[in-house]
């Protein structure tokens, strides 16, 4: 098990090496800006652009662009530095990290929570009213794009502008440390919509998952063992089919770390997902490669999870 | 500036464009009221707008009527402005944006400023009188222009000394940097200036310039190659001129860029942004990037030497979120004001629920289509008319959210700023194709066959390259010019990009040679028609790069107009000169004007809100007190 993690690791590695050449390609190919005529502002004459191209090393041919900035990122630990404010990329990402990482967290635990009870109720329960019901409103949330549900429920129960004057609403994201309970509050409403869709696609996905598990045979095995129905299903069933749900819960959870735009947006959570989402606006290469790399970070560490949660969960799976 | 970003952007890349600034005309001014007195009380009457009509929206309510000051206007409290969008620069040397200049009008104190209720005539801020050729201030036939300085007036901590000229000397010479890169330095200080201060040259980095001189500490003196006089006490209007100290700040403008006004700034306005006393660090307790700013007061602020009240205790920025969620908590909210521009949804619930808590304000800048007169097809004078002919300007302001929001344009100077009614107000010149603003497409038909084409439709064999920006209502816009276009036999190819890029990469690049750019916009930087016209239309201000001369307009006459224009001084002749100009523009369709744009502005019902007239139309928070 430590070889493949190892191994997985140092893939990984590979992997972060070649998003950020991906990335980095990307920005000097297709249509964007000139960063240091974007940095020289308007009206700027040409021996400006040209001293600023010079300390931005933009007059470096590519490679040796790419090769510095990934020099600088993994001797120095530097991402660089934003073109418009001169900001460092490591300050803001570390700024805006623990916003996203709390809406992320918060949310994943919602999903799991409603998700996964949900989906083995309606699998035991399959063709009752009850699944139907689930099913039914399942399929509503995942059918509901996040950005009009957050809009909804803000003009329904926000403090401010909601119908029902029951939680805080936008722009009244704390931080954790500044007042918890502050935090808290304001977080209730992004965590269950970011949470809304993703429970419902996986209460989807464990109710197929587990019907089809409760059929094998070892499970009709267990049952004639006289094992009672409460263990055959949560000790042998779910365990099986929960697979799915857990490989879909890694790259679920490692994306959203890398940011939520729209949740973000909508409920003004300074977060990764708006800095990125205002980097791409401004064509600062910078920022968007430093979240490109976090985000890829983020999925490359929860899909080792994932594996390494298989091996605990499947008894088949064994790695060598 | 403009209150988005799409219009900065469209404005951008020049340095007037835009975003930024307002407030112009004709130069001279008098000293009305500015320095002295907090408690000085003005309503500003209907000459001072400039030609602005307000829009009767609310009796009493509009900017030109608006009350500023008196025993009616509360004292105290803490205002929070939401704005989507954040801040570019926080320096005054090198903000061009409207957000920008809601925090640098409270924080810093240039020469010359506007009260809200004017259009047109520029106040003496830290300098104690307009400089006049009758007071002496102007001499040497328009090409010196001599300020003297207020005493009394302080940096905020840790500086703490009192402002001399030579603050404002080095404010103006590192704008020059390019660790600060000022976007409008060139344009109306520099080498490319109608009259520039001497010394100065295309390649100049800053360091002393020549043409500026500090005879004493309350006196600096500008000479100019050309004359200039009252142009340039406009143009010291701008954020430029508002005084930084060099000991401060010149280690600071050492770094690329500068981190005066990204970690560091002191301010000399009423406000400054909530920093560490000590060492004048505000990122991370007063600026948290993308998240809020918080101004509060200066301790060294005299109110005896500054004609702005400055009603607020304090003024909390919330940045980001959605333009919706913004304008109703604004609405139905406390305390609070909306600083870009509202979501339409938000208008239009504003305008039916809540009337009391939204003004507009017109003069507010202007879009056009920019029309490529040096290269491919629209180098045909014919073509560019024939297609003016038949754009529908009416379904354009539709698109932009209807009449309150904007009227649609038949020239290039807007309403408010000198000269707009002396070019043809807003029936603008009479020229066929400018007559129908839905679109005729017979008229279009006759440029077609003017241009050789005999069927009145488009028969060569080039396509139209269009690039527009894909935010906002851009994309339904240009949809729409490219079905106008198409409708006269027109192949097209078009474009949606990020409006940044859009500048950056295609329309401010002349050798890109991309036939139309839809949606540009412009407005003006100070009170003077110059910066409406000059830079998008003047051939020799175009550039490689950057270039905010999106239509390669290079006409002999209209520049040779627009060099006699910049230099002359009397207010009126200036006028017309420009309207005379603008007329020409006009006649050889070197653009499409779409739309004269009004400003929309939303305040919670416990807000007396005062908007400006002189800029993109927001709220002056100088000025802004709660009930």
């Amino acid at each position: 098990m430590a070889t493949y993690i190892v191994r997985r690791i140092l893939w990984g590695i590979v992997l972060l090496l070649a998003v950020s050449a991906i990335t980095f390609i990307f920005f000097n190919v297709f249509p964007s800006a000139d960063p240091a005529t974007l940095r020289a502002g308007r009206n700027a004459s040409p021996a400006i652009i040209h001293y600023i191209r010079h300390e931005l090393g933009l007059d470096r041919s590519v490679p040796v662009q790419f090769f510095n900035y990934m020099k600088n990122i993994f001797l120095h630990f530097n991402f660089g530095y934003s073109f418009y404010t001169g900001a460092s990329v490591l300050s803001l990402i570390k700024d805006r990290l623990p916003a996203t990482i709390s809406l992320a967290m918060g949310g994943a635990i919602i999903w799991l929570m409603l998700g996964i009870p949900v989906g083995i109720l309606s699998a035991i329960k399959r063709g009752s009213v009850l699944d139907r019901l689930a099913m039914g409103v399942a399929l509503v949330f995942v059918s509901m794009p996040v950005f009009w549900l957050g809009l909804v429920v803000l003009f329904l129960f926000a403090q401010d502008i909601g119908r029902f004057h029951v939680l805080p609403g936008a722009n009244t994201y704390t931080g954790l440390t500044v007042d918890p309970w502050k935090w808290f509050t304001s977080l209730i409403m992004p965590w269950f919509v970011l949470a809304a869709t993703s429970a419902a696609v996986y209460s989807r996905v464990l109710r197929g998952s587990l019907i089809e598990a409760m059929g094998e045979d070892y499970i009709r095995t267990a049952r004639a063992k006289g094992l009672r129905e409460r263990r055959v299903i949560f000790r042998h069933g779910v365990r099986s089919a929960i697979t799915p749900v857990v490989t879909i819960f890694g790259l679920d959870l490692g994306a959203l770390l890398g940011g939520a735009v729209i949740i973000e947006t909508v409920f003004n959570i300074p977060g990764i997902g708006r800095l990125n989402y205002d980097a791409i606006g401004h064509s600062d290469f910078p920022i968007v490669q430093g979240t490109v790399i976090l985000a890829t970070l983020f999925i490359v560490v929860a899909n080792i999870v994932v594996d390494i949660a298989y091996a605990y969960l499947d008894p088949r799976v064994r790695y060598s | 500036m403009r209150v988005s970003r799409s219009l900065i952007a469209s404005v951008a890349v020049t340095g007037l464009l835009a975003v930024g600034i307002t407030a112009c005309g004709s130069s001279n001014s008098k000293s009305s009221s500015g320095g002295g007195s907090s408690s000085q009380s003005s309503s500003a009457n209907s000459s001072s707008s400039g030609g602005v009509q307000s829009i009767p929206l609310k009796a009493g309510e509009n900017p030109v009527g608006q009350t500023l000051t008196g025993s009616t206007k509360k004292r105290g409290g803490t205002l929070t402005v939401y704005s989507s969008e954040d801040f570019e620069h926080l320096d005054p040397g090198e903000s061009y944006f409207t957000q920008d200049y809601g925090v640098d009008y409270p924080t810093q104190r240039p020469l010359f400023a506007y009260m809200p209720n004017t259009a047109n005539e520029v106040s003496p801020d830290l300098a104690t009188v307009i400089p006049t050729t009758a007071n002496g201030g102007i001499t040497d036939g328009g090409k010196t222009v001599t300020v003297h300085i207020r005493s009394g007036v302080h940096f905020s901590p840790p500086v703490n000394r009192e402002v001399t000229s030579a603050d404002v000397a080095y404010a103006i010479e590192r704008a020059a940097n390019p660790n600060v890169a000022n976007p409008y330095f060139p344009a109306y200080f520099g080498a490319g200036a109608p009259a520039p201060l001497q010394g100065t040259t295309a390649n100049y980095k800053g360091g002393p310039i020549p043409g500026i001189q500090t005879p004493n500490k309350t006196t600096i003196v500008f000479h100019t190659v050309k004359p200039s006089g009252s142009f340039l006490v406009s143009a010291l209007s701008l954020p430029i001129s508002a005084p930084v100290p060099q000991s401060f700040a010149g280690p600071l403008d050492k770094k690329s860029p500068t981190t005066y006004g990204t970690k560091y700034l002191v301010a000399t306005g009423p406000y400054m942004i909530k920093s560490d006393p000590k060492t004048g660090l505000f990122q991370g307790i007063g600026y948290q990037t993308g998240k809020s700013l918080t101004l509060v007061r200066n301790p060294n602020w005299n109110a005896k030497t500054d004609f702005r009240p400055a009603y607020l205790n304090q003024i909390n920025f919330s940045i980001g979120g959605d333009a919706t969620v913004i304008g109703r908590q604004v609405l139905q909210g406390s305390h609070a004001v909306q600083f870009d521009t509202p979501a339409q949804s938000a208008v239009k619930l504003a305008y039916q629920q809540y009337p009391s808590q939204i003004t507009f304000t017109q003069g507010s800048g202007d879009h056009y289509v920019a029309l490529d007169n040096a290269a491919g097809v629209f180098k045909d004078v014919n073509l560019r008319r024939a297609v003016w002919a038949n754009l529908d300007r009416a379904a354009i302001i539709k698109l932009r959210g209807g009449s309150l929001t904007g009227s649609p344009a038949t020239h290039f100077i807007y309403p408010g700023v000198t000269g707009y009614e002396q070019a043809g107000g807003a029936a603008g010149p009479q020229v066929p194709w400018n007559k129908s603003v839905t679109g005729n497409l017979q008229v279009a038909e006759q440029y077609m066959k003017a241009a050789g084409y005999k069927s009145g439709k488009y028969t060569g064999s080039a396509t139209v390259q269009i690039v527009g920006a894909n935010n906002g209502n851009d994309p339904a816009i240009i949809q729409l010019l490219n079905s106008d276009m198409t409708q006269l036999g027109f192949h097209t190819h078009v474009s949606l990009v990020d409006q940044s890029v859009m500048y950056a990469k295609y329309c401010g690049v002349p050798k890109q040679e991309i036939d139309a750019c839809p949606t540009v916009g412009w407005v003006r930087d100070f009170a003077d028609p110059l910066t409406v016209l000059y830079v998008p239309f003047y051939g020799p201000a175009i550039t490689p790069t950057n270039n905010s001369n999106w239509g390669q307009v290079n006409d002999p006459q209209i520049n040779a107009a627009m060099q006699k224009a910049a230099l002359v001084t009397d207010p009126t002749a200036r006028a017309q000169a420009w309207a005379n100009i603008d007329k020409m523009l006009v006649n050889q369709a070197v653009a499409i004007p779409e739309d004269f744009d009004n400003q929309a502005n939303l305040e919670s019902k416990d807000v007396a809100g005062v908007n400006e007239l002189w800029n993109t139309g927001t709220w002056d928070l100088d000025f802004t007190s709660l009930k």
